[in-house]
């Protein structure tokens, strides 16, 4: 579909002597959704913590093909990765507990043009530049309180989505997106993000336990065990791989 | 009323607007951004002394100085944030903490540069209005320390300050939207810290005669007993706690009330101890201080009324 957007070579990232991630050479964002699987402990996780650099790894190379240009993203820092459109959802929950959902929207949104410190006037400029963008978001999902703090776990997650996709990435990795959210939330976040793949050439990469989502929206799926990707492909023949049942989904599920 | 408008009243009037200055400076540094600065007397200090020192050995004008010793103070915190404020919090407070106290420990003992515990000085009002010099003099304070504290009301209705609150909750998800909050965090320490380095310069003609002892730590502790009490995440928390402190207790009980001269010493040790005591109950009955915790949820009528301001 597109050209590739993530080329990781020779991998490897060892915790105290156990390697958790060893991978020798892994395209990734050449399908609009792809899938990561695989039982814990596989270092998926890691894998995403190494891609982001949120972890730095012990060797290895990993280059992003940004508008026509390589970048060597082993040496960048981790707000400079998300600067150049390679964006992470997170596993855990995060927020920043004195912003409202709006304030967390608009600083998701505001460009360093916007935030030096002098510029204190710039709000209203802001606000209106951002009030379309963030009411089309208001209106798909839904919140209690847009002007208040997200309460409740899925509320959360979901905003911790919304400030990513605010930051137009090219390459999403999602990090167990939907845990916590209810079905039918989930269903939306999935169709939004298939939507973004069309509409706006976007990659994502999704990280989850609940297959029937892996299965139902990725269109190339990796399984991963003991640190490496054992298998790659369409949904369908993983799904049908012995190696995968075996070590993944049970021999009575497939 | 003479006696008023030039002596001891307004001397103190002036040092209290100069620490409600710093009170706010630091609602900003610690309240906004969350860097913990106990460094703040000797950043002070250095712009105080580098601004004195300027003015009388190279013989250069008031204004001059003061810009000069601005400068100067951005470049020493620039290297202090530089160093410090990757690190977490302790070792920010430790840090900026030595820093200070090795401020004033060098201004004793570099006796041949700053005349130690001597005092450095004299350095005059840059102006001369007769009986009215203090008083001018008091206004021109007053005018900074009122263009300060709208610096920080802005920030809290500005994009920069969205930042700054998003750095002190969460950083490294700050980080994964995009912020490079390191830089803008040294950025921002550079610049209140120059500020805190221009209200010292311009608190010399106030004392005449500057001393180590206006520098030492308790003075940064005083600052942040007064910042605590009012309400640290507050824009008025500075000014509050600076009154409640400093003002009740350096100006309302020294001048106002007659205390006998016998118990006069005890006042003045007793201070710290009184400060700690409010501070103690401030924080068991209402921990966020006397104004109260910042939500920053603008509903709707707080919007429209913040436009139509901004309109």
């Amino acid at each position: 579909m597109q050209d590739k957007k993530l080329h990781l070579k020779n991998i490897i990232k060892r915790f105290g002597g156990r390697k958790v991630v060893d991978i020798k050479d892994l395209t990734l964002g050449t399908h609009g959704i792809e899938g990561l699987i695989g039982p814990n402990g596989a270092g998926k996780t890691t894998l995403i913590n190494l891609i982001s650099h949120k972890l730095k790894m012990d060797t290895g190379q990993i280059l992003y093909y940004a508008k026509g240009n390589e970048i060597d993203i082993s040496k960048k820092s981790f707000d400079q990765i998300a600067r150049l459109g390679m964006v992470r959802t997170n596993q855990i929950i995060q927020d920043f507990q004195s912003l409202t959902i709006r304030d967390s929207l608009l600083l998701s949104l505001a460009t360093a043009k916007y935030e030096r410190f002098y510029a204190i006037f710039s709000e209203k400029r802001l606000r209106k530049s951002a009030e379309e963008e963030i009411q089309k978001y208001l209106d798909y999902f839904h919140f209690e309180n847009p002007d208040g703090h997200a309460l409740s776990a899925g509320e959360k997650k979901l905003l911790d989505i919304i400030r990513c996709l605010m930051l137009k990435p090219k390459f999403l990795l999602m990090d167990e997106p939907t845990s916590g959210l209810p079905q039918d939330q989930t269903d939306m976040v999935i169709a939004l993000m298939r939507r973004k793949t069309v509409e706006e050439g976007m990659s994502i990469l999704i990280v989850e336990h609940n297959l029937d989502l892996i299965w139902g929206a990725c269109e190339n799926v990796y399984f991963m065990a003991e640190g490496e990707i054992l298998i790659q492909g369409p949904p369908d023949e993983v799904r049908k791989n012995k190696t995968v049942v075996k070590k993944y989904m049970g021999e009575g599920d497939a | 009323m003479e006696q008023l408008l030039s002596g001891y009243f307004i001397y103190m009037l002036s040092i209290l607007l100069l620490f409600v200055a710093l009170a706010t400076i630091l609602h900003m540094q610690f309240g906004i951004t969350g860097i913990v600065s106990f460094g703040i007397a000797g950043i002070w200090g250095f712009g105080m002394y580098s601004c004195a020192i300027i003015m009388i050995k190279l013989n250069t004008p008031f204004v001059l100085a003061v810009i000069m010793a601005t400068v100067l103070t951005g470049i020493i915190s620039l290297g202090i944030g530089r160093i410090l404020l990757n690190l977490d919090d302790q070792s920010v407070l430790v840090g900026t903490l030595a820093f200070s106290v090795i401020i004033e420990d060098m201004i004793v003992s570099e006796s041949w540069l700053t005349k130690g515990v001597m005092g450095y000085g004299p350095v005059k009002f840059p102006f001369d209005f007769g009986i009215y010099t203090k008083l001018a003099y008091f206004l021109i304070i007053l005018l900074f320390t009122i263009a300060v504290m709208y610096y920080a009301g802005r920030l809290h209705r500005s994009p920069y300050g969205r930042l700054l609150l998003s750095i002190q909750d969460n950083e490294p998800l700050a980080r994964s939207l995009g912020k490079p909050t390191f830089r803008q965090k040294l950025i921002f320490f550079t610049f209140t810290s120059a500020l805190v380095g221009f209200f010292g310069a311009i608190s010399v003609p106030v004392y005449n005669f500057v001393f180590p002892k206006y520098i030492g730590p308790d003075i940064t502790f005083t600052l942040w007993i007064a910042l605590l009490l009012g309400a640290r995440k507050r824009v008025f928390g500075g000014l509050v706690g600076i009154v409640a402190t400093v003002g009740l207790f350096d100006i309302i009980l020294e001048t106002v009330v007659p205390i006998p001269s016998q118990y006069a010493g005890m006042l003045y040790n007793s201070k710290y101890f009184l400060y700690g005591l409010v501070l103690v109950l401030v924080l068991m009955f209402r921990p966020s201080g006397i104004l109260g915790d910042k939500n920053r949820s603008i509903n709707i009528k707080n919007i429209s009324k913040f436009e139509k301001k901004e309109g």
